[in-house]
């Protein structure tokens, strides 16, 4: 009996050893739907394995646009999908990891709506006037095949709206996988580990149907049950990384009772509305609270095949894009918003090098010139006593 | 008091047939005769509505910030570029306003000329807007800094001639005070304009911003008008009481820089680092507030131009502060740190930024008084035209300089790298200071003295000054032929030595003074 407590004492040791991830290197491989010829679909599956473990992305555009994420504490676990009962109406079940008992984190974020509404007098979305909405499970998606860079570890999800919506326009869901931890060199510059991949969301030309029209996406979150939910603001004094931008957003989903460690979502709370993300492109980005949803899963959709159809504690999260005076998107005709998403606890900025360093010599020189003057004044002051002192 | 109303009444009533041209003997109304206070109040509120134009639309595009970076699609380096192009030509006219005036046009047709220099550069400022051309933006701010400078100057120049040895002080404090209200009226009304004219267009654009400056331009008009008016009851004083027209009475020569001398030096370099990193934070500062501190506009307009607002009563009170304990080493010590401390806590911590941009203020008006009278304790006082020109030229081309900088290190680095840039050129002063109070120790100089023992050396040397005079006229005496080239001036520095109050346009550090970039 104490033999098994303590063999219980070192698992949950071991567990929570696994539960903060070393933020070291991760080998990525990319495959586009995996045991399926038909391009027709897409569906992306990115594998990043270290040491002792695993983390699945699966990204595709299956009915709703969606990502899952599963996080395993074993190097050679394996996804699997059932590509019949995927495609057919009731995909509940046809993707699951092998040994289901390694999957230590499992979230998915599905892609539901994009909101139009007219934000001429109104602050933010809650009071606007809502054009119909469009509903990305009716989208026609090119295939990723082609976008697909196995060096970079990128691939985009572009789709057009229904006939006669949106002018030419497209949206697309950019992709970009990490082997290791690095900072973004394009704006906002978010910081990332291995343990993350990040999701830009492009609109291109999409026609504003109003003179002054803000885009709101709609964000779903799915997760396997006893998890806690927070949405944090991080107030940095930092901005050096995304110059004017002091917020951060994080939605940190942590497990209630087991040791396995959180899973994220990331943001900078802003968008850019040109293919060059500058500063003076800025545009303000919004979020409204976490709204819990009582429901189903509807349609189908990656989460719902992992899922399942009656997963509870959905939630629902809205992002919009523009203030009261962000007419930047009616110019330019682009925007792009980046997230982040990945396992762990999500990074945090810190000063640079350059700005300790300024700091420090910036302060320190002063000091040292005091200290230097004083004993030079000292000494002189003593010279010109003792030479003094004969006359007197 | 019943005196007087009767004499006024006697005025009022024969107001009509003193209009033009009667002899200074006939009695005038009091609010047309030169020497009565009324019409001297009459003047100085034209002086002093004079440079509102100037000062109310210098900020125009810090006030205007987002709007002009969006309406016109520029960048941060771009946007500053405005305040740039307008100290350029500061960086030579700083050496030649006095000459141009007091040479050239005269004070009456200078102040109208600069004046006009103003509102055509604002118009051309307002047309770049409604062109959507910003190269004429530029070009705008040019021209209006051409004038602005000088127009300061001009406005100086008529204080002096006309409350010389009178109210002075008071005229310069109350020209001061305007400048002050001119920037902060600047700051906390620009935006509501731009917002009615777009409720009134129905859209923002270029056209909203350029009709926005074209109204913001109004006040140059009125501001030329009243260098108009002010002409022309100089050109009549002139005449009835046969008084000369003002000067600045400033020698610039350039040859003299080679003399300065170290302390000078390290002077100049406080200063060009100081004032950089005060100017283009205030011209940045809105968009800080607003995105770090969660500002709505208004309050980011209204904590921008906190600085402006405490230095109008503070100037004083610091001037006078200052000239009672002397040590102005120490003060400018306490500047600096100040102003370092509230730039650390701008950039590093989210404490209410209210208590940061008020230690700014006050650092910033104490810095104005115990600095700028510093040059003239290490300059000869023939030098001192050239000393000023030469601090404002540089300050000018640091201003210029940083500006640029300024914005292209927000954009491309942010706000706490642009503070802990700005934070770094405090630093610098801060060197600077060190090196003075040092050297200054070292060669036993005077910049760090009392009040008290400046004024009993000042007494010593006085008595020496005269006893040398003494020796000085025997030895004209007999060298009868020897005269000194100059008497002019060569009593005035003596009268200084003293300590004698010269009337006021003999300081040539006081009419140096109000220039623009002196007393903003």
């Amino acid at each position: 009996m104490p033999g098994a407590r303590g063999l219980v004492l070192g698992a949950l040791c071991l567990l929570g050893a696994l539960g903060r991830p070393p933020a070291g290197r991760r080998e990525v491989s990319m495959h586009f739907n995996p045991g399926w010829n038909d391009s027709s679909v897409n569906l992306l599956h990115v594998r990043a394995v270290d040491a002792n473990s695993t983390l699945h992305y699966v990204w595709s555009s299956l009915g709703v646009p969606a990502v899952l994420l599963l996080y395993t504490e074993n190097k050679h676990s394996t996804l699997h999908i059932n590509w019949t009962q995927l495609l057919s109406p009731e995909p509940a079940g046809a993707i699951w990891v092998e040994p289901p008992s390694s999957v230590l984190h499992a979230s998915a974020v599905v892609f539901t709506k994009l909101f139009e509404y007219d934000g001429a007098n109104a602050s933010g979305p809650a009071h606007a006037l809502f054009y119909p909405p469009y509903d990305l499970a009716a989208f026609s998606w090119d295939s990723v095949n082609q976008t697909l860079n196995h060096t970079a570890l990128t691939a985009a999800f572009r789709g057009t709206g229904p006939p006669r919506t949106f002018h030419n326009g497209s949206i697309a869901f950019q992709v970009t996988a990490y082997e290791e931890s690095s900072r973004d060199r394009r704006l906002p510059g978010l910081l990332h580990t291995a343990n993350s991949s990040k999701l830009e969301f492009v609109m291109n030309g999409v026609a504003p149907r109003g003179n002054s029209s803000r885009f709101m996406l709609e964000m779903l979150m799915v997760e396997g049950p006893g998890r806690h939910r927070r949405l944090e603001s991080v107030r940095s004094i930092d901005d050096e990384y995304t110059p004017t931008i002091f917020e951060m957003v994080q939605l940190v989903s942590e497990p209630q009772g087991t040791q396995a460690g959180p899973g994220f979502l990331q943001w900078k709370t802003t968008a850019y509305g040109a293919r060059e993300a500058k500063r003076e492109n800025g545009i303000r980005c919004r979020y409204s609270p976490l709204q819990a949803v009582n429901g189903t899963l509807l349609g189908p959709s990656i989460a719902r095949a992992y899922f399942g159809k009656d997963v509870g504690g959905l939630a629902a999260i809205n992002i919009s894009f523009g203030g009261e005076d962000g007419e930047i998107y009616s110019s330019t005709g682009y925007l792009s918003w980046s997230v982040l998403l990945g396992f762990g606890t999500p990074p945090e900025d810190a000063f640079s090098p350059l700005v300790v360093a300024i700091m420090a010599v910036a302060l320190g020189t002063p000091v040292v010139l005091l200290v230097a003057g004083a004993i030079v004044v000292l000494f002189f002051q003593k010279k010109r006593y003792s030479e003094y002192e004969p006359i007197n | 008091m019943g005196e007087s109303g009767g004499e006024e009444e006697r005025a009022l009533l024969d107001g009509d047939s003193a209009g033009g041209g009667s002899p200074a003997g006939r009695a005038l109304p009091a609010l047309c005769d030169p020497r009565r206070l009324a019409h001297r109040l009459l003047v100085l509120a034209l002086m002093c509505f004079l440079g509102f134009g100037s000062y109310f639309c210098y900020d125009n595009p810090a006030a205007l910030q987002t709007q002009v970076q969006g309406d016109m699609k520029v960048n941060t380096a771009q946007f500053m570029s405005l305040y740039a192009w307008y100290s350029w030509p500061n960086v030579v006219l700083c050496f030649f306003g006095g000459f141009l005036i007091d040479r050239v046009f005269g004070i009456r047709l200078g102040t109208i000329i600069f004046g006009t220099f103003v509102c055509v550069g604002q118009v051309i400022f307002a047309l770049g807007a409604l062109f959507n051309a910003f190269w004429l933006m530029d070009a705008g701010r040019f021209v209006f800094g051409i004038g602005g400078e000088s127009l300061a100057v001009a406005q100086n120049t008529y204080a002096v001639s006309w409350f010389k040895g009178k109210e002075l002080n008071l005229v310069f404090g109350l020209q001061l005070s305007m400048a002050r209200i001119g920037s902060t009226v600047n700051m906390n009304i620009m935006g509501w304009v731009y917002s009615r004219v777009q409720d009134l267009l129905g859209s923002t654009g270029h056209t909203t911003l350029g009709l926005t400056l074209m109204i913001g331009g109004v006040t140059c008009i009125f501001s030329l008008i009243c260098a108009l008016i002010l002409a022309y009851l100089d050109k009549r004083a002139e005449k009835l009481l046969c008084k000369k027209q003002g000067k600045t009475g400033e020698v610039i020569k350039l040859t003299d820089v080679k003399d300065f001398s170290l302390s000078l030096w390290l002077i100049f370099i406080i200063c060009v680092c100081y004032y950089a990193a005060v100017f283009p934070f205030i011209g940045l500062g809105k968009v800080f507030f607003i995105e770090k501190f969660k500002f709505s506009p208004q309050e980011a307009s209204a904590i921008n131009s906190i600085v402006y607002i405490i230095s109008a009563p503070m100037s004083p009170v610091f001037g006078f502060l200052v000239d009672k304990l002397g040590k102005n080493i120490i003060w400018v010590l306490c500047a600096v740190l100040t102003t370092l401390a509230s730039h650390i806590m701008l950039a590093f911590t989210f404490w209410n930024p209210w208590i940061a941009m008020c230690m700014l203020g006050v650092a910033y008006s104490l810095l104005a008084c115990a600095l700028w009278p510093m040059v003239a304790f290490v300059v000869p006082e023939h030098q001192l035209g050239t000393a000023y020109g030469f601090m404002q030229s540089i300050q000018n081309l640091g201003l210029a300089i940083i500006s640029i900088a300024a914005g292209t290190i927000l954009d491309s680095r942010g706000y706490l790298f642009l503070e802990v840039f700005f934070s770094a050129c405090i630093c610098l002063s801060l060197i600077a200071v060190v090196m003075l109070y040092f050297v200054n120790r070292l060669t036993g100089g005077d910049l760090n003295w009392s009040a008290k023992k400046r004024e009993k050396l000042q007494k010593l040397a006085a008595a020496e000054a005269e006893e040398q005079e003494k020796l000085r006229r025997q030895n004209e005496d007999d060298l009868a032929k020897l005269r000194p080239k100059d008497h002019i001036s060569l009593r005035n520095r003596y009268l200084s030595r003293l300590g004698a109050q010269l009337p006021a346009n003999y300081y040539s550090h006081l009419s140096t003074l109000a220039h623009r970039s002196v007393l903003k």
